[in-house]
């Protein structure tokens, strides 16, 4: 195998090619409104386990769906087929749908063009990497591991996607969105260390650095202590803070908001964590992984979600957005959460500046455990230490919390700057590392 | 594409792999149809027909795997995509440390169709959404509900396995589920209340049976009811769990640690090992001896009941853990051997055609006691009968778990009395089922079970069904589900 020039024929469906696809779907439509989504995508991983592949695998899966409306009643159609007979067909189940359905009364028809940022979501070396390259990373992962007699289990992936949407009022966007992620869980007995990247381009996925940091951890975890279940201070890393984070973004939806079925119900324009941090959109960001539209075909755009801990935005639909008389409707695919006032540099200024605390690299299996308050529940792992007078003494077992992100973000004792955060079941977010007190340990695991 | 041309298509494929010198290969076509209404407060909110069509080839070259996938059906795209599994597999092969070797398998030749009284697909559509719309009225009628939601969901697969060692077989298989729910507010609080029908591989007669309109008006006011209960005090109570919640408890706490490729380390990095290791098997106290959990994918209807899985295995019925002795794992072809067993016990199965298919929990059940519901609750002086699922959380060995619930009352000298809100309980799974001191009899067994279990990187959605009847647990630690309890 090469390491290079991975044949990526058939080509994913171009701006032109999209664009003959819509008018298509156009022609064949009677509807008042048509909409049209493409996504078309090639994406391969390489997965490892026992410092050997695993699976490897690569699949090019194209998309293409069709929403047919006369006047507020409308249905949606979908095929993985492009050929013209397959396009109309799915055309024709669409209108049979909606001919069939109810009027929604909160159908709107489909947004007319717009005027899109160009954010970078494309990586011509994440295109051009096949199975090759995402070999080439794993072989690094497993030597390293191997070397120091240690197990390797994780992923190489990319992809390179195009994304489509089109409508019968003229809307259009298309745009091609890579992605290259890299995770790594290594083993060292019953101890394990973790480490994580995604990013638009597979250079940015620093493999090496990564490997080291997920084997330092596992090699700190042979000596494990139990310590009782108790509020602890806890210093908590980019990706444990994300996961915290991630369940908060979750209750942003207007609708519920209006409906008085979220946590954060009334409070709009009112502070709901520590004044010194502020969520905001950075869809332009290169480290984030920021689009130029939605499904809707709408623009995202950068905005400010929370400032000066105070909740300034909500994510709406669109028919709430239009109730409200919101024209712009704010995104929030890029987040990045920062803290203004004295910060430390990184995470090991964190740790040297601490007298006693909880280090947790990840959470894993975070609920809402209570909807109304946004308790949560979830488990540290792959990498839990007692820090003491500055430094890691000791690993420690793993705990599980129970936490609301509105109460703990309120006890905030310092903070890094914002650092790239991917965990297995977040998305991507700037956050940082942070100090907080009094967290909330409610019970220990066996290891 | 046709049968015809799948069969076109699979030969070209598969003589690719042959001539590569791979010792095994193997191609699945699927065609699925999946229809979803949503209904959303009083209103339907979006009807999608999604057609997913494709093929994914899986080779084994050198005692390693690669695999490829494409939604490009046609005689021109199969030999690329074989031609790429076979340059993948020998890619892995080259950092192989212990080559794969197949388990056994007879050579099959079958067709699977689910059976099924009315084809979901035939029904009216305006039926469909009358039914949903109907049945969110009822539920706004009772006074204090604020929100409402109401679904159907049905899926029709058609899909050809052919493998290099002569296996062919066809499969149209079907799956049904619907549920609705209510969200009460009160005093700034709220609460949901819900109602589903198990997932099971049966016809709309599924929702038929189902008779949401005369549920409806319970589950609103059940929201209602709850959202409006006391609080629980922490500490330790007998619960009585009902067959809906228990598929949930069984899933997580024992289901997912009986998977082989976990135990094995397959899944460190995403979901995760096992405390159930393989020297545990056939030792190993898992819990109490009321509790026997039997693997069986060969119960009609059940979600893994399909036959045969994605390695062309077909289904059995197994012991997972037998008198609370853990026996038994779910395996697949390449992990069966591992720990010395020669036949695979049928439990591999990809999600798609794009999915490489991977080990999966079997449809894993808690065998029926004699006890009738009554005579749990009679032995019960304080504790909580839960019913169906709330939130669920559990380490990656699972050991430590957390669950609540979607409806709790209080067990009082033996009755079931009022509800109450806000209840998690957790514990160590082995001391858990150690607790267990009964289980209803086999009147009382009721079918539930997933299509969203999620395992794999790239991650995929499991399915299969978690059959049980009542269960009692004695002493188990309760707390409130507030911030910082």
């Amino acid at each position: 195998m090469s390491t290079t020039g991975h044949k990526t024929w058939p080509k994913l469906t171009s701006r032109e090619e999209f664009r003959f696809i819509a008018e298509l779907v156009l022609k064949h439509s009677t509807g008042d409104h048509t909409l049209v989504s493409l996504h078309d995508q090639q994406s391969g991983t390489t997965r490892f386990a026992n410092n050997q592949i695993v699976q490897n695998v690569d699949t090019r899966r194209g998309s293409l769906s069709v929403t047919v409306a006369f006047g507020r009643r409308h249905g949606t159609a979908s095929t993985t087929d492009f050929t013209a007979g397959a396009v109309q067909e799915t055309v024709a189940r669409a209108t049979q749908i909606a001919h069939l359905s109810p009027d929604d009364p909160e159908y709107l028809p489909p947004a007319e063009p717009q005027q899109y940022l160009t954010p970078p979501t494309t990586r011509a070396e994440t295109a051009a990497a096949g199975p090759a390259r995402r070999l080439e990373y794993a072989n690094e992962a497993i030597g390293q591991c191997r070397i120091e007699n240690l197990g390797a289990a994780g992923i190489v992936s990319s992809s390179i996607a195009t994304v489509g949407v089109a409508a019968s009022t003229g809307l259009f966007a298309h745009e091609e969105r890579t992605d290259a992620r890299f995770s790594l869980t290594v083993q060292a007995g019953e101890a394990t260390g973790w480490g994580a990247a995604a990013h638009r381009s597979i250079d940015h996925l620093r493999v090496q650095e990564r490997t080291l940091t997920a084997i330092n951890k596992a090699k700190r975890g042979l000596e494990v202590r139990e310590l009782p279940p108790g509020r602890y201070t806890v210093i908590l890393e980019p990706a444990a803070v994300a996961g915290l984070w991630s369940s908060l973004l979750w209750t942003l939806d207007a609708k519920s908001y209006e409906k008085g079925t979220s946590a954060l119900s009334g409070k709009l324009s009112q502070p709901i964590v520590d004044k010194r941090l502020t969520l905001r959109n950075l869809p332009a960001h290169e480290d984030l992984l920021g689009i130029g539209f939605t499904a809707d075909g709408l623009p995202t755009v950068a905005s400010d979600w929370i400032a000066e801990g105070a909740l300034t935005q909500l994510s709406y639909d669109r028919f709430t957005a239009k109730v409200r008389g919101i024209d712009t409707i704010p995104t929030l695919d890029a987040p990045c959460l920062s803290g203004t006032g004295p910060s430390l540099p990184t995470l090991h200024e964190l740790i040297k500046h601490t007298e006693r605390a909880i280090l947790v690299t990840n959470f894993w299996y975070i609920r809402t455990v209570n909807p109304t308050d946004l308790t949560l529940t979830g488990m540290t792992r792959d990498g839990t230490f007692l820090v003491e007078n500055g430094a890691i003494v000791s690993a420690v077992k793993n705990f599980r919390f129970h936490e609301s992100p509105l109460q703990v973000f309120n006890r905030i004792a310092a903070f890094t700057h914002p650092a790239e955060a991917i965990t297995s079941e977040t998305g991507k977010l700037l956050v940082p590392a942070m100090t907080l007190l009094n967290f909330n340990f409610s019970s220990v695991t066996r290891f | 594409m046709s049968l015809l041309d799948w069969n076109d298509l699979a030969e070209v494929a598969l003589k690719r792999v042959v001539a590569s010198g791979a010792e095994y290969g193997d191609i699945r076509l699927l065609d699925s149809t999946t229809q979803t209404i949503r209904g959303e407060d009083r209103r339907i909110a979006s009807i999608r027909e999604t057609q997913d069509r494709g093929f994914g080839i899986r080779v084994l070259y050198h005692g390693a795997w690669g695999f490829a996938a494409s939604s490009v059906l046609s005689l021109e795209e199969a030999p690329r995509v074989a031609d790429l599994a076979i340059e993948i597999a020998k890619g892995s092969a080259s950092l192989v440390i212990q080559k794969v070797k197949l388990a056994d398998e007879p050579v099959h030749r079958d067709r699977i169709v689910t059976a099924q009284r009315i084809d979901p697909f035939a029904v009216a559509l305006e039926n469909k959404t009358a039914l949903l719309l109907e049945t969110m009225e009822y539920v706004h009628r009772q006074p204090g509900i604020v929100r409402s939601s109401a679904n159907l969901w049905a899926r029709r697969d058609r899909k050809l396995f052919v493998s290099t060692e002569g296996s062919r077989l066809e499969f149209d298989l079907l799956a049904v589920n619907g549920d609705f729910d209510a969200t009460a507010l009160h005093d700034g609080r709220f609460a949901s209340r819900s109602f589903n029908t198990p997932h099971l591989r049966m016809g709309y007669e599924l929702i038929e049976d189902a008779n949401f309109l005369a549920e409806a008006p319970r589950i609103a006011s059940q929201a209602v009811e709850k959202v409006k209960a006391a609080t629980i005090e922490p500490g330790l109570y007998d619960l009585v769990l009902d067959p809906e919640h228990l598929s949930l408890t069984m899933h997580e706490s024992c289901g997912h640690p009986s998977e082989l490729d976990r135990a094995l380390g397959y899944e460190a990095n995403y979901a995760g090992t096992s405390f159930l290791t393989t020297e545990k098997r056939g030792a190993f106290r898992y819990g109490s001896p009321h509790v026997n959990l039997v693997a069986d994918n060969r119960e009609p209807e059940t979600l893994a009941a399909t036959g045969y899985d994605d390695d062309g295995v077909a289904c059995q019925q197994w012991d997972i853990v037998r008198d609370g002795i853990f026996v038994g794992y779910c395996t697949n072809r390449e992990v069966a051997p591992k720990i010395g067993e020669t036949r695979s016990r049928g439990s591999n199965r990809a999600d798609s055609w794009g999915s490489v298919p991977i080990v999966r929990i079997a449809n894993i059940g808690l065998e029926p006691g004699t006890a009738t519901l009554d005579e749990l609750l009679a032995d019960v002086k304080r504790g909580i009968y839960i019913e169906g699922h709330g939130s669920y959380s559990i380490d990656q060995r699972r050991y430590n778990f957390q669950f609540g619930g979607d409806a709790f009352w209080m067990i009082e000298n033996g009755k079931r009395t009022r509800m109450v809100r806000d209840v998690v309980y957790h514990g160590i799974t082995p001391e858990f089922w150690g607790s267990c001191d009964g289980v209803a009899d086999r009147s009382h067994r009721r079918r539930y079970g997933f299509i969203t279990c999620g395992k794999g990187q790239p991650g995929q959605s499991g399915w299969m069904t978690h059959p049980a009847s009542h269960a009692r647990f004695r002493n188990v630690h309760v707390i409130g589900g507030q911030a910082g309890s």
